[in-house]
């Protein structure tokens, strides 16, 4: 004979696992919900103020050059952001299908730090190493455009080193030195 | 006694294994031995040899290998190729740990159909040559110095053991086979007769003499010469037996240039397809290159001859080491048209700083840019007057950093936009033809230099 007050327990037992499955679906469907909406935009600093212009220098496959453009944007008041955003830029009209210098799918710049006026740290996403394309010429103008791009805004840069996913990275995608600091001197000279 | 022992088990080691030979690569694969019958894994034998994928379900295994497939079956003898017939395997096949093996018997017959190469094995030295990789050679007995040319149809470079009556030429990497007869005996007063033997991991030339000889290598490597020593004195006193490097009686010459073929073994570098990568089309060029020069009278050694794995400092190391004047590293692209030449993009010597200078690993360079200036002047001049589009820039490249003699890095895109083309004897050549006229045209400019 089951005593009365296990008979109790047994049904809260179930009346709670009963109306913990109900929450269960509840916050499912909640989360589906969420996941149905647009995406959450990436946060960046609000940028207020006039239109300003930015230099970009754009790489070309076909001749092995660089070519200055210019762009207009609301540029942000910190060196670092506005390297991140020129670089941003530059990674855009890469992405581009009829790009003359593609870079592969996913290709991202996650930051860019100032250690100094002297000294940017430009951190890569891991896509942008993994898919870029293998070959001195190519991996050197992807660099060179880059550094040349920030050394636009930031005049005062004389180095800047990059990371892939915060770790320093032997090379790009197996021929360009990326273990060290390049000199933007050098990079100038050598894509006249 | 233990010594002997552990020579013992060496050798034993060394017989259990089967050597391949491939048009791009040489290697061992271990035997296993299952029930009487020697089996080795397909994976071994074929990772080297180009794509590979394997995928277990159960007892069967499926197999991908540069686009097409097979599917096997543990303990069954047949598999099924791309082409859905069910060739025997003569044994069964195994799947032991995820791992399939087939029996060394069959791998003469399976090969062809899963590499589409033509494949040849030899059974009891235990070679296996994939493509048409074997180096027949011929030997003439000529007079007047007495010597004995033996001819090859590529490059090789045999270790050598000289004795009092006999020299003994070891080919390890070499894919040398039989041209036919294997002892030959001469009514000769220098040489009394030849004998040719394939052996586990290689193949043996033994020349059986009647007074002391040298051994020169020459024409690139191409031919071995072993001569009389005509000095009366000499064929008197007694030779110590000597075991020795290859080219031990070559007369030592300074290498004039360093080539250095790029990426290697799993560092594959830029993959153009799934059966063309950037370390085999670099190796190509630097062979090319290295025949080209040859035949300037222009000495050459290389880093890699084979499909193996060098660090950026084992080049470093190699170049600076090897006496050369000059280093040039081969690399290839798809991407963009012609050549590139690069420099080293460090920063010029400070003032005082000479080659003498005691400098970080990274900016050993630094003293020898103005050669190395030089060095791609005379390169990109060359290609323009051969018609080939060069441009010539600094990048930052490694291990041109390191490299204490001039030192360049070039990069053959094709002139069209397929890949294809850079695998294309036609195009290579025209190529290295233009680079060992640059090579050519840097000596007496370098030499004064160092």
């Amino acid at each position: 004979m089951i005593s009365r007050k296990l008979q109790f327990i047994v049904a809260a037992l179930v009346l709670a696992i009963l109306a913990m499955g109900f929450y269960l679906v509840h916050l499912k469907r909640k989360a589906e919900l969420i996941g149905a909406g647009p995406a959450p935009e990436t946060l960046t600093a609000p940028i207020n103020g006039p239109a300003q212009q930015m230099i970009l220098y754009l790489a070309s496959d076909a001749d092995d050059s660089l070519r200055p453009i210019a762009v207009s944007s609301a540029l942000p008041g910190d060196p670092g952001e506005r390297g991140r955003l020129a670089l941003r830029t530059l990674i855009t009209h890469y992405l581009q299908k009829d790009s003359a210098h593609s870079l592969g799918a996913g290709a991202d710049v996650h930051d860019v730090y100032l250690l100094d006026p002297a000294s940017a740290v430009v951190n890569l996403n891991a896509a942008f190493a993994e898919s870029h394309r293998s070959g001195i010429e190519v991996e050197q103008l992807t660099i060179f455009s880059m550094v040349r791009t920030l050394k636009a805004q930031l005049p005062q840069l004389t180095r800047v080193r990059f990371l892939v996913e915060g770790k320093t990275r032997d090379t790009l995608a197996g021929h360009v030195d990326l273990s060290g600091w390049l000199d933007v001197g050098l990079v100038a000279e050598a894509s006249k | 006694m233990l010594l002997l022992l552990l020579l013992a088990v060496g050798f034993a080691a060394e017989s259990r294994k089967i050597t391949v030979y491939a048009p791009q690569t040489s290697y061992q694969v271990d035997i296993l031995v299952r029930e009487g019958l020697d089996y080795v894994g397909l994976a071994d034998l074929l990772e080297p040899l180009g794509r590979l994928e394997t995928h277990v379900e159960g007892k069967k295994l499926t197999l991908t290998f540069n686009g097409g497939s097979a599917e096997f079956q543990d303990g069954k003898r047949q598999y099924r190729t791309r082409s859905n017939t069910k060739p025997d395997l003569l044994s069964n096949f195994l799947l032991v740990d995820g791992r399939g093996y087939v029996s060394v018997s069959s791998i003469a017959q399976l090969l062809p159909h899963i590499t589409d190469q033509a494949t040849e094995f030899h059974a009891g030295p235990r070679r296996l040559f994939v493509g048409s990789t074997q180096y027949k050679f011929s030997a003439e007995l000529r007079h007047s110095p007495s010597r004995l040319v033996l001819s090859f149809p590529a490059a090789v470079n045999p270790s050598t053991l000289i004795e009092k009556d006999q020299v003994r030429l070891l080919f390890r990497r070499e894919p040398v086979v039989s041209s036919g007869t294997d002892t030959v005996a001469y009514r000769d007063p220098f040489l009394r007769s030849t004998v040719f033997a394939e052996t586990p991991g290689g193949a043996e030339f033994v020349a059986n003499l009647s007074q002391p000889a040298t051994v020169t290598i020459g024409d690139g490597g191409h031919t071995v010469t072993i001569a009389a020593i005509s000095s009366p004195a000499a064929a008197q006193s007694p030779v110590p037996p000597v075991a020795a490097e290859p080219h031990p009686a070559a007369p030592r010459v300074r290498p004039f240039v360093i080539l250095d073929a790029a990426h290697g073994g799993y560092e594959t570098g830029a993959i153009f397809s799934p059966t063309l990568m950037e370390k085999t089309i670099n190796l190509a060029l630097a062979r090319r290159l290295q025949k080209e020069l040859d035949t300037r009278g222009i000495p050459v050694v290389l880093t890699r001859i084979a499909d193996n794995v060098l660090t950026w400092d084992q080049r470093a190391v190699s170049a600076n080491t090897s006496h050369a004047v000059l280093y040039v590293a081969i690399h290839s692209s798809s991407s963009g048209h012609g050549v590139r030449v690069y420099t080293s993009m460090i920063p010029p010597p400070q003032p005082g700083q000479t080659n003498r200078s005691f400098l970080p690993w990274e900016l050993a360079q630094s003293p020898f840019l103005q050669q190395s200036s030089v060095a791609a002047s005379a390169l990109t001049a060359e290609c323009t007057a051969n018609g080939l589009p060069v441009r010539s820039s600094a990048a930052p490249l490694r291990p041109l950093n390191s490299v204490t003699i001039a030192a360049v890095a070039i990069e053959v895109a094709p002139l069209g936009n397929s890949a294809d083309e850079l695998n294309t004897a036609e195009y290579q050549q025209k190529v290295v033809a233009a680079i060992a006229s640059g090579i050519a045209a840097l000596r007496g400019k370098l030499e004064g230099g160092q």
